[in-house]
Formats: C-alpha cells, structure tokens, sequence
C-alpha cells in the first residue's frame, strides 16, 4: 500500500457549447436586440409621421393658392377668362411658385388659357391618372406630385389641382397651383437623420446600462466564484461574505460540502493514524522479545520488525502530508508555538543544558494548522539542538504581507555545503525516497512545500548550521 | 529504588517489567490510569513509567493530577504518536522525558538511569516569593500550585530575580547573567523576556524601576519576602 501525496487538482474548464455560453453575453444580448428592435420602430414611426404632418402643412398652403387663383378668376365680356393678379414669387421666371387656369376639353388635354409669369413657356403638366380623377369629381382639390421647368426641368414640385365651374364659362375650368417642395423634402430628410441619431445614441446608452445592469446584477455570483477560488487555494475555510437570497441556499450546500469533505479528510487522517499507532506497541513487543532470545529466528523478526516500524513512520507521515494539502485557511500566532516547542526541547535536552534564545513578533501569524506548524519548528529546532553545543537561536520574522521567514541556527559543527545539497536533494525525492531518513529536516522540507513554502541550508554566524523556512502567513 | 509502570499492554508491560527488574529495581505496575493516580499518589516513587494511551484517565490528565498534588518524582513518557503537540502536551503537563514507541528496552534504561541521577543530584532548597514558588532540582515553577510553562530563558531570569528578590537589578546585570560572553545580546532584549515572564507569572510581580532595571516583589496582600 502506498498513499499517495494529493495533489491540487487543476480545473477543469467547462466545454464550450451552447448551453455553457455566458450568461452575462446572454442577458445583454436578449436586452440588446429588444430595445434596439422597438428604437428602431420608434424612429420609422416618429419619421413617418413628420412627413405626413409636414406634408399637410404644404398641402393647406397650396390649397389657399388654388382657392385664391379660382376666386380670383373671372369671365370678362368677351367671355375670355381674366386671370387673379398674384404678385411675389409667381412674376419671377422659375422662382418655384408656378399657378395655371387652363381649359380642358372633354377626353382631351388641358390646354392653358393663362399661366405665372414664373412658368415663363413652360406649362405645368398634369398626369392622366389625376385629369381622370379631376373629371370624376369637378369642384374637389386634388394634390400631386411632378416635376417643375427649372433645373431642367426636374424641379420637384408639389401641385393641387381644382376643376371648376366659372360663371360665364360652359366648360370647366381647370385651375393648378404648384410649389417647390424641395425645402419640405429636406425637412423629411433631416428629421429621418436627426431621429436615426438620437435612437443610435439612445441604444448605444440603453445596451451600456443594460451591460452595468447584468454586471452589478450577477456580481455576488462573481464574488462568489471568487470566494470559492480562496478556499480552493486554502486561504478560506467556508463562504462567509452574506449572499442575496436567491444564492445562499447555493452557498449554504457548498459550505455543507466543504464540511463533509473535511470531516471526510479527518476521518481519513485519524484512521490511518490509528493503525499505524496500534502497530506501534506490537512492534514494540516483538523487538523486545527479540532481543531477549538470542538466534537466528530472532534476528530475523527483528530485521523485519524494524522495517515494519519505518514503514509505519513513513505512512504516517504521507498520511499526514495528504491531509495538509487541502489547506483548511486556519491560523496559527507563531509566538505561542516557538514558546511551547522551545520549552519542550529544553526539557528533553536539559541533561546538556541546551538554551534556546527565540523571537517573535505577538502578532505574527502562520496560515496553517497548529500541528503543521509544530511539527516544522519542533523538527528543525530538535535537529539544531542535537547538533549544538549549548545555544540554538530561533527569529521569525515577517517578509511580506504573505510570508514569512523562520531562521533557526546553532553553534555546533555545521555541515559543509556538498552535504547540505545532498540533503536538500534527499527533500526533493521524498516521494521515492526509502522511509526513516535520518534527519528530520526531511519532513520539514516535504511539509514546507505542502505549505508552498521553502526550506534553504546554510552556515549559521555562531559556526553550525542556518535553517531558514520560509512559510505563508495570514494576516494580522 | 522503586519505580512506578503505568502500561496498559500485557506483552509489553511484562517485558518492561522483567526488564527494570533485571535491572534492579522494585517495580510496581498499574494497567490503567486511575490505579496509577492512586498509587503515584500514596507511594514514594523514585521514578516512573507513563504510557499516555491508557484506559480510564489518559496519561496526561494523570501525570497533571500527579505534579498539582506535588508529586515530585521524574517522569518519562511512552507514547504512540510521535506528534509534537503530544510531546507539548506531556512536559506541559509535567513530564520529564519521553520515549516514542517502538523503542528498545536498553533505551529506556538508560533514560530512566539518567532521569533518577539527576533528580538526585542538586539538593537545592525552593525559593518562594507570595504565592511564587520555584523548585530548582525540579527546574520547575509554579503560582499557587498551579504549574507554570517557562522556557529557559525565562526560568534563568525567574530563578535569578527569585534569588534577590527585593532588589533591583539593572539591565546589564541581567544580560551578563542570562547569556555567556560569546552570545552577544543587546540589553534591550531583556524587556521582551520580562514582557513574556509578566504574561505567564501576572503582569505587577515584576516592577520597572525606570532608569535602573527590575525588581521582583510578592503582590499586596501575600506573605513578605523572607
């Protein structure tokens, strides 16, 4: 059996499909495409009624032209029809206003009796389709459109048309007014131009809102995704930020499963620390027992109780190290540590009057658990003291917001550089490495880096050896 | 001499126990914890053998019972679980020394040889202060009977300030005293030792004397110094 060292799982990014698309693109799209649809038909709508009421506007002008030609129109005594004088723009040769009284004959074409001065040789033309509907009812204004004799004869107008009776004339009279309608055109089209802006900015800011809507709208799901991030990297236990409440019953079961998972773990870690202590005494047994009856049956159940007694060391310690790398986000003041760690190897090493000098800042805290953090001073302060001549000197100090340092020294031997490689290298193949390896500063290495952390050799300023361990720390 | 073993294991109890026989010693044998309080309680013991996984009350709720009502003979340890927050636990709680199983028996043996030699060795008289009472052959202090949880530094500087208490002493004193010549400290870090010592001993045992140094006193109300 070999327990293997958990290791953080890498995400597993959700595949791409339909159904995973974002929900924020989601949300904004449907909100876009509506209000951008019904801005749309607002602007038609709007453009389309500016026409028509510009429209009649120009239509009730050229009506009054076409009521004051007719009423200004008479039969002389000759039974020549007179003309209104209208001044303005209709004695200017192509000013734009253009008037017309001109007979017309049964099935024929109208032929001018009298015309504007603006109209100049020109005649104003009427379409057959009107003449028709002019004939069908004598006496109602009809309007049009056609062209005018400036600018080649492309001018746009806009005409009414009346076929009416004159007193002292048998035959009905037809009278045209005509307008310009460039202006009125231009009007249409700059309203179109102006409403189709306005929409655009109105639906650039609408889809904007919309976008700061969904965003604000779904943040506590953001903050949420990156509080989960926290635990996952072992810098929170649970989700403790308070969620609206269409999340927190989602929060609630995560926090249920975090919990599981946790008392799984614990439930894990104390089984297989409870086999392997219940060997121990066994073991115990069987060596002794050895020992006391000399030959070659015992020699051998002592070469394998001793290799059973690593290997329970061994798992012990894989167990231990799997159970840590889930990262339960608690603290721990270093302070109170070093002082019970310092004192208990002063009373295991009190036969060579072992003093231990420490330093710690009271507000120093280790992001990690209790345990852990005994066990990596408690192993690299008891490697210091086993190889110290009286002093071992232990500071912990801050090195930034995240981490901290653990620098443990001594005054005995040290041990020269090629040795401390090795032994650092020993750190690194842990995992293949055979149980029982000797120093302590093996685990310490395998933990620290459980923790993300680091452990560095190096020779101490009292002559032995420097440990400096460098470990996460929590805020204050 | 007469040692105590406190082992709830058959095997393993009877090979220890004809072990410390071989050895020579008059040995007594408890397999759970409350016939262990007793007879560590009642019986002079010159030592004792404590495993800390034991039926009834745990080892190291025994040996806490043991050192409250001033049993005073050295103590190893046995135990299962290597942890350091046990190791913590049992010195806490009064051990002397502790043994991790398995372990050999000339091991044991030999720690327990060298537990009762020490034990023997100083006869130095406590010293009290009010309620402060420090046993040097013990190198242990306590307040009211209630055990205290000092390092060493912080034991010299106790034991130090214990022996001329009434008096004041300086900074440079303390520094000379605590540290050999080639550990060189700062004085300044005296005040940490005492800020610490304060935190564990109550804070108005120990007076500043500003400009001059500290002076350890019995609170108002206890016995004078003698």
């Amino acid at each position: 059996m070999r327990l293997s060292l958990r290791r953080t799982p890498a995400i597993a990014k959700a595949a791409p499909g339909f159904g995973s698309r974002s929900l924020v693109a989601r949300l904004i799209a449907l909100a876009s495409i509506w209000s951008l649809l019904l801005l749309a038909a607002i602007g038609i709508a709007l453009t389309a009624f500016f026409h028509h009421a510009a429209t009649s506007r120009f239509n009730y002008d050229l009506t009054v032209l076409a009521n004051d030609l007719y009423a200004g129109a008479g039969v002389d005594a000759g039974g020549q029809i007179t003309a209104p004088s209208l001044g303005g723009d209709f004695r200017r040769a192509y000013s734009g206003a253009y008037w017309q009284i001109a007979d017309l004959p049964k099935g024929g074409r109208p032929i001018a009796i009298a015309r504007s001065r603006s109209l100049w040789d020109q005649v104003l033309n009427v379409a057959p389709p009107t003449l028709a509907m002019l004939q069908a009812k004598p006496g109602q204004l009809f309007y049009y459109d056609t062209l005018g004799p400036a600018q080649d004869g492309r001018e746009p107008l806009r005409a009414s048309a009346l076929l009416a009776f004159l007193p002292g004339h048998a035959a009905p009279v037809l009278f045209v007014a005509a307008q310009n309608r460039a202006a009125l055109d231009r009007d249409v089209r700059r309203f179109g131009w102006a409403t189709a802006a306005a929409m655009a900015i109105l639906g650039v800011g609408l889809v904007g809102v919309v976008f700061i809507q969904v965003r604000v709208g779904l943040n506590p799901l953001f903050a949420m995704g990156r509080e989960i991030a926290e635990v996952r990297k072992g810098r929170a236990q649970r989700l403790t930020r308070p969620y609206p409440s269409e999340l927190a019953p989602l929060a609630n079961e995560l926090n249920a499963l975090l919990d599981h998972n946790q008392e799984v773990v614990e439930r894990q870690r104390t089984h297989v620390g409870n086999l392997a202590h219940a060997l121990k005494t066994p073991i115990s047994v069987l060596l002794t027992e050895a020992v006391r009856t000399p030959g070659p049956l015992s020699e051998m159940v002592t070469r394998q109780a001793e290799t059973m007694r690593h290997q329970v060391e061994h798992h012990l310690r894989r167990a231990r190290a799997a159970a840590r790398s889930q990262g339960s986000g608690e603290r721990t003041p270093v302070a109170e540590v070093l002082d019970e760690i310092v004192r208990t190897l002063e009373r295991i090493f009190r036969a060579r009057e072992v003093m231990i000098d420490w330093e710690a800042g009271e507000d120093l805290l280790f992001l990690g658990e209790r345990q852990d953090l005994q066990e990596l001073a408690g192993n690299v302060l008891e490697n210091a003291c086993k190889f110290c001549r009286s002093r071992v000197r232990a500071e912990a100090e801050p090195l930034s917001a995240t981490r901290w340092r653990l620098t443990v020294e001594d005054d005995g031997p040290g041990l020269p550089p090629d040795q401390r490689l090795a032994m650092l290298k020993r750190g690194e193949r842990l995992d293949e490495n055979a149980p029982g390896s000797g120093l302590g500063l093996s685990i310490v290495d395998e933990l620290a880096r459980a923790y993300g952390g680091s452990l560095t050799l190096s020779e101490s300023r009292f002559g032995g050896l420097r440990v400096d361990l460098e470990l996460p720390r929590a805020e204050t | 001499m007469r040692v105590l073993l406190v082992e709830d294991d058959p095997d393993l109890s009877r090979q220890l126990k004809q072990a410390l026989a071989d050895a020579g010693y008059a040995v007594d044998y408890a397999p759970d914890g409350e016939e262990a309080q007793f007879l560590g309680e009642t019986e002079p013991y010159d030592a004792v053998v404590l495993d800390l996984g034991l039926p009834k009350t745990d080892g190291v709720t025994v040996l806490e019972r043991w050192r409250k009502g001033g049993m005073a003979a050295p103590v190893l340890i046995l135990t299962a679980r290597g942890a350091w927050s046990e190791k913590v636990a049992g010195f806490d709680a009064g051990a002397d020394d502790y043994l991790t199983k398995p372990f050999h028996t000339e091991e044991l043996l030999a720690r327990l040889r060298a537990l009762m030699r020490r034990a023997a060795g100083h006869a130095q008289a406590a010293l009290e202060c009010g309620a402060l009472r420090l046993d040097p052959r013990a190198a242990r202090a306590a307040v009211d009977g209630e055990p205290l949880r000092l390092t060493s530094l912080e034991y010299r500087l106790l034991h130090y300030l214990m022996m001329h208490q009434g008096r004041v002493i300086s900074r440079t004193e303390l520094v000379e005293h605590l540290y050999d010549q080639d550990f060189d400290r700062d004085s300044n870090t005296i005040e940490v030792f005492v800020g610490r010592l304060r935190k564990k001993i109550g804070p108005d045992r120990i007076e500043t004397v500003r400009g001059l140094g500290y002076r350890l006193l019995p609170l108002a109300g206890e016995a004078p110094a003698v």
